[in-house]
C-alpha cells in the first residue's frame, strides 16, 4: 500500500458511447460508486486484504478476522488522509480534492465509523492484535496530521522529511499486515516471519515512492521531501532499482538458506521482477496515476501466484 | 478467545466501537472548544469496555484481576475528562490551569495506584468472588478507597453537569440538542453505575457501566454529528458576557438584595478607586454615597468622586434584577461619566443668561433712543431690534431644549400642548386663521414637543402672505408614535432652506434664514422621533413631527436595609 497512490483522469465522452441504453440513474449511481472507490482509495482496501491473505498463506494461518480489520483501517487512514489532505491535493489531484470537500462530512463519518469497528472487532484478537491495529492511527497522528508540529517548533509532519515519510508508512502497513494476523492466530514469531516483514516493509517503501514522482510540483508547493523532490526523477528511478534488486538479493538468500520455500520464494521473486520493470516505467509513463495503482496490484500478482504455486490451482 | 456471547458483551463490543469512532470525530475537531477533553472522555469509556472485554476472555482468575485492575485507569479518566469538557465547552476554560487539572487528577491517581497494588492493602481491594452463571469470574471491588473513588466520580458528574443544564433552556436549536445529548451521554453510564453500587442491579458477572457506554456512545455521536457540537459551538457565549461586563465604558457593580456587591467591573473599580476584589463582599451603601432619593423623586442625581479640581460626575443608573417570578434578586448599577455634560451644562446656563437677560436690556435701550426720534429711520430701528429679540429667544429656547431633552422632562397632554399652542398663536397671529384636528386619544409626550409645535405653526402663519392665510394643526397617536402636523396653504418652505435642513450643518456660503426649523429638526431628533415635509394642495407645506411614546423610567434603585 502506498500514501498517495491517485486515480487516472475520468473521460466522460468514453463514457457517454457505452451506457447509452442504461437508465440515467443507474449511470448516475455507478458514477458515484466509482468515484468513491477511487477518490477514497477504497481499492486499497481489497488489496490491503489480499496482502493479509499473502500472509496467512506464507505462514500458513489460519483465517481470521484480520483481513477484515486491516481492510477496515486502510480505509478509515487512507480516507481520513484525503480529507486531512483535501486543500494540498488541490493542486495535484483537483478532482480527488474537489471530492473529498463534497463529502467530507459523510467520509468523515464512515473514516471513523470504520476505524471504530475495527478497534472492536480486533479486542477478539486480544491485547495485541488491539495494539496492532491502533499502531496505522497512531502512526498516521504522526506521520499526516498536525498534531506532532503544536508541540513545539522543533517537531514537524513527519510527511514532510525526507525517507521517514515513506518509511513510517511502510512500517506501520508492514507490522499490520505480517503482525495482525499472527496476533489473531496466536503464532509465534519465525525468521519466516521475518522475511515475509522486510518483503513487506521494503515493498511498501517502494510503492509509496512511485507516486511521489507526479507529485513532485505538488510536494515541492507544500514544503514535503521526496526522494524525486530531493534527488530527481533519474535518482528516483535507480532508488528504486537498487531497492527491488536488493530485495531480490534477501529474498534468494532466505531461499538458499532454507527459510522460505521455494514456490513463496517464486512468487516473490516473480513479484519483485514485476516490479522492475514498473520501475522502470517512472518518470517515463504518461499515466503516473495508472502506474501507482500498477505498483499496489503487484501484490493480486504474487497472491495469485502463490495460490498456483502453493495449492496448485 | 472470547466465548461469551451475550447482550451484554455484544453491548461492550458495541461501546468500543461507537466511543472509538466518536473519539476519532472529536480529535480531528481540535482545537474546537472541548474536542480534546471529550477526546479523553471517550478514550477513558472505550478501555473501561475494552478492559472487561478483556478480563472476561482472560479465562482464569487472575486474569480478570488484572484487566479489572487495568481498567481503572479508563475509570478514573472519565470524569477528569467531564469536567474539563464541560468547563472549555461552555465556555469557562479559564480554569482549566496546569494546577487545576493536576490537583483534578490528584484522586484518580491515587485510584489507579491502590488499584494496581491492591494486594498490600485493603484501601481498594479487587479480588475474585465466586463464578458467573456462564463461567466467567465475578470480581468484587471495595474498600473505603473505592467509596472515595465514587464519590468524586458522582461529584465530578454533578459540577460538569451543572454548566451544561443551562444550555437546555437556550435559543439556539443546536445548542439545546447539543446539552440534551450530552446530558443523556453522561447520565445514562452513571445512573447505571449508581444502581449497580447501590446493589439495584444485580451483577452478572460484569459491571453494567460500560455496557452503558454504547447508549452515551450514540449520544455524542448524535451530539457531534446530528447538533454540530463541534461546528456551533457555545463556549463564545459565556466568555463574551464577561469580555462584555469588563470592557464595556460605563462602571458597573451589581448588588444582591441586601446591598452587597457580588461584581463590580474594571471601570467601576476605577471609578471607586478600590481594588474589584477587595469590592467584593462589600455594602455598596460604604461605597456609593448614594441615597434614597433615586428611588423616592426618580430625578437624575449624580455621583462627584474627587476633589474640586479634578471631580468627576457620574450618572447612577440602576436596573432592577428579578427572578423568574418577579421578585427582585438586586440591582446592577451603571456609573456613566456626565463631568463634561455638567460643565456643558453650565455654559448653557451661562449663555441662557446673555441670551435671556443682556440682549434684551441692550436692545430695550436701543428702541429707547429709537423713540426719540421720528420717521422710516426709526421704525426700521424699532422693528430691527424687535428681530434681535426674537432671535434671541430662539436661542433660548434651543438652549433649553437641549437642556429637556436631556435632563428627565416634564410631561403634558398632547391634545392639552396643541390646544396651548394654537391659542399662543392665535394671539400673536390675529389674522390667520387656525384649524384645529385633536387626536382620537390622547397621550402623555415630552413638555419640549412644544418647541417644536411653537416653531411649526409660528412658521406657517408668519410666512403665510396670502390673502386669506389658513393654517391646521392636527395629531394623532398610532404604533407606538404620537403624530403632529402642521398644514398651510401659504407659498410653501422654499427648497434651499430644506437641503439645509437635510444637511444637517450650515457653512458661511450654504445656511438658512433663521432658527425656527432648526429648532423643529432638532426638537424631534433629540426626543428621538423625525420630521417630514410634504407639499400641500393647491399650495403651502403639511409638516409632520412623529415622536415615539415609549418612556422607561429606570430610577427605582432602594437597596434593602439589613
Amino acid at each position: 500500500m502506498a500514501s498517495k497512490t491517485n486515480e487516472p483522469p475520468v473521460t466522460t465522452d468514453h463514457h457517454v458511447r457505452w451506457h447509452a441504453g442504461i437508465p440515467a440513474s443507474v449511470v448516475d449511481a455507478g458514477h458515484r460508486i466509482k468515484d468513491v472507490l477511487t477518490y477514497s482509495s477504497a481499492y486499497l482496501v481489497f488489496i490491503a486484504m489480499v496482502e493479509v491473505l499473502t500472509v496467512h498463506l506464507v505462514l500458513s494461518l489460519p483465517l481470521n478476522p484480520a483481513s477484515v480489520v486491516v481492510g477496515l483501517v486502510t480505509f478509515a487512514v487512507y480516507a481520513g488522509d484525503r480529507i486531512a489532505d483535501a486543500e494540498d491535493d488541490e493542486l495535484s489531484s483537483p478532482e480527488r480534492s474537489a471530492f473529498v470537500t463534497r463529502h467530507r462530512r459523510l467520509l468523515s463519518m464512515l473514516t471513523a465509523g470504520t476505524y471504530g469497528l475495527a478497534i472492536a472487532l480486533s479486542i477478539t484478537g486480544g491485547p495485541l492484535a488491539l495494539g496492532i491495529t491502533l499502531l496505522p492511527g497512531a502512526f498516521w497522528i504522526l506521520y499526516a496530521s498536525e498534531w506532532l508540529p503544536t508541540l513545539g517548533s522543533y517537531f514537524k509532519r513527519l510527511k514532510r522529511i525526507l525517507v521517514v515519510n515513506s518509511a513510517i508508512v511502510a512500517l506501520a502497513w508492514a507490522i499490520a499486515v505480517v503482525g495482525l494476523p499472527m496476533a489473531f492466530a496466536e503464532a509465534s514469531v519465525t525468521p519466516l516471519a521475518g522475511v515475509v516483514f522486510v518483503y513487506l516493509f521494503v515493498d511498501t517503501f517502494v510503492n509509496t515512492e512511485i507516486p511521489n514522482v507526479r507529485d513532485v510540483a505538488a510536494d515541492e508547493a507544500v514544503g514535503v521531501s521526496t526522494i524525486p523532490v530531493v534527488f530527481g526523477i533519474q535518482r528516483t528511478r535507480h532508488v528504486l532499482y537498487g531497492l527491488d534488486l536488493s530485495l531480490i538479493a534477501f529474498v534468494g538468500a532466505a531461499l538458499a538458506s532454507g527459510v522460505v520455500s521455494t514456490p513463496v520464494a517464486a512468487a516473490i521473486l516473480l513479484g519483485l521482477g514485476y516490479a522492475l520493470v514498473l520501475a522502470w516505467f517512472v518518470g517515463r509513463s504518461a499515466a503516473p496515476g495508472r502506474l501507482a495503482i500498477a505498483g499496489e496490484a503487484k501484490h493480486l500478482v504474487v497472491f495469485a501466484l502463490l495460490l498456483v504455486f502453493t495449492t496448485g490451482l | 478467545m472470547l466465548a461469551s456471547s451475550s447482550i451484554a458483551v455484544l453491548l461492550l463490543f458495541g461501546s468500543v466501537a461507537i466511543g472509538s469512532s466518536a473519539a476519532i470525530l472529536a480529535w480531528r475537531n481540535r482545537p474546537e472548544p472541548g474536542a480534546s477533553p471529550l477526546v479523553w472522555l471517550l478514550i477513558g469509556q472505550s478501555w473501561w469496555s475494552t478492559c472487561i472485554i478483556f478480563g472476561l476472555s482472560a479465562g482464569d482468575p487472575a486474569g480478570v484481576v488484572r484487566w479489572t485492575k487495568a481498567g481503572w485507569v479508563g475509570v478514573m479518566i472519565v470524569p477528569v475528562a467531564w469536567i474539563l469538557f464541560a468547563l472549555e465547552y461552555t465556555g469557562r476554560d479559564q480554569y482549566i490551569t496546569r494546577r487545576n487539572v493536576a490537583l483534578l487528577a490528584v484522586v484518580p491517581a491515587l485510584t489507579v495506584v491502590f488499584a494496581v497494588t491492591t494486594p498490600y492493602h485493603d484501601a481498594l481491594y479487587i479480588q475474585q468472588a465466586g463464578v458467573a452463571p456462564d463461567g466467567t469470574a465475578v470480581v468484587e471491588q471495595g474498600g473505603l478507597w473505592y467509596a472515595v473513588a465514587a464519590g468524586y466520580t458522582y461529584l465530578l458528574g454533578v459540577l460538569g453537569i451543572l454548566p451544561i443544564l443551562g444550555l437546555l433552556s437556550s435559543g439556539a436549536t443546536a445548542f439545546r440538542g447539543q446539552s440534551a445529548a450530552l446530558l443523556v451521554g453522561i447520565l445514562t453510564p452513571w445512573t447505571t453505575n449508581i444502581l449497580y453500587n447501590l446493589g439495584v442491579l444485580s451483577p452478572v458477572g460484569i459491571d453494567p457501566t460500560p455496557v452503558a457506554f454504547a447508549v452515551s456512545g450514540v449520544a455524542y455521536l448524535g451530539a457531534i454529528d446530528r447538533f454540530r457540537m463541534f461546528g456551533a459551538n457555545p463556549a463564545p457565549t459565556w466568555r463574551a458576557k464577561e469580555f462584555l461586563f469588563d470592557h464595556i465604558h460605563e462602571g458597573a457593580i451589581v448588588v444582591d438584595g441586601h446591598d452587597t456587591i457580588v461584581e463590580i467591573n474594571r471601570t467601576g473599580a476605577d471609578i471607586l478607586g478600590i481594588d474589584a476584589d477587595r469590592a467584593l463582599g462589600a455594602s455598596a451603601s460604604s461605597l456609593l454615597p448614594l441615597d434614597d432619593r433615586l428611588e423616592t423623586d426618580g430625578g437624575r442625581d449624580f455621583l462627584t468622586i474627587g476633589t474640586e479640581a479634578t471631580s468627576q460626575s457620574y450618572d447612577v443608573t440602576a436596573t432592577e434584577l428579578t427572578d423568574r417570578h418577579g421578585e427582585t434578586l438586586g440591582h446592577v448599577l451603571t456609573l456613566h461619566n456626565v463631568t463634561q455634560y455638567l460643565q456643558q451644562q453650565q455654559r448653557l446656563r451661562v449663555l441662557n443668561r446673555v441670551l435671556r437677560h443682556n440682549i434684551r436690556t441692550e436692545a430695550n435701550i436701543i428702541q429707547g433712543y429709537a423713540e426719540r426720534t421720528t420717521g422710516a429711520t426709526a421704525e426700521t430701528i424699532t422693528q430691527r431690534t424687535m428681530r434681535i429679540v426674537e432671535i434671541s429667544e430662539k436661542g433660548r429656547d434651543a438652549i433649553e431644549l437641549f437642556e429637556d431633552a436631556v435632563s428627565d422632562r416634564d410631561t403634558v397632554s398632547l391634545a392639552a400642548l396643541v390646544d396651548r399652542s394654537l391659542d399662543d398663536a392665535a394671539e400673536a397671529f390675529p389674522g390667520v386663521a387656525f384649524e384645529a384636528e385633536p387626536p382620537d386619544a390622547d397621550v402623555v409626550v415630552p413638555d419640549a414637543l412644544s418647541v417644536v409645535v411653537n416653531n411649526l405653526i409660528e412658521n406657517a402663519a408668519a410666512h403665510n402672505d396670502g390673502e386669506q392665510r389658513r393654517v391646521r394643526v392636527g395629531a394623532a397617536v398610532d404604533d407606538g408614535d404620537a403624530r403632529v402636523w402642521v398644514a398651510d396653504n401659504g407659498p410653501g418652505i422654499d427648497d434651499y432652506e430644506l437641503n439645509v435642513l437635510n444637511a444637517g450643518t450650515e457653512t458661511a456660503l450654504q445656511h438658512g434664514s433663521g432658527l425656527g426649523l432648526w429648532l423643529v429638526k432638532w426638537g424631534t431628533e433629540l426626543l428621538g422621533g423625525s420630521v417630514s415635509f410634504e407639499p400641500n394642495e393647491p399650495t403651502g407645506t403639511v409638516v409632520t413631527a412623529t415622536i415615539p411614546l415609549e418612556r422607561v423610567d429606570r430610577r427605582s434603585y432602594a437597596p434593602r436595609r439589613r
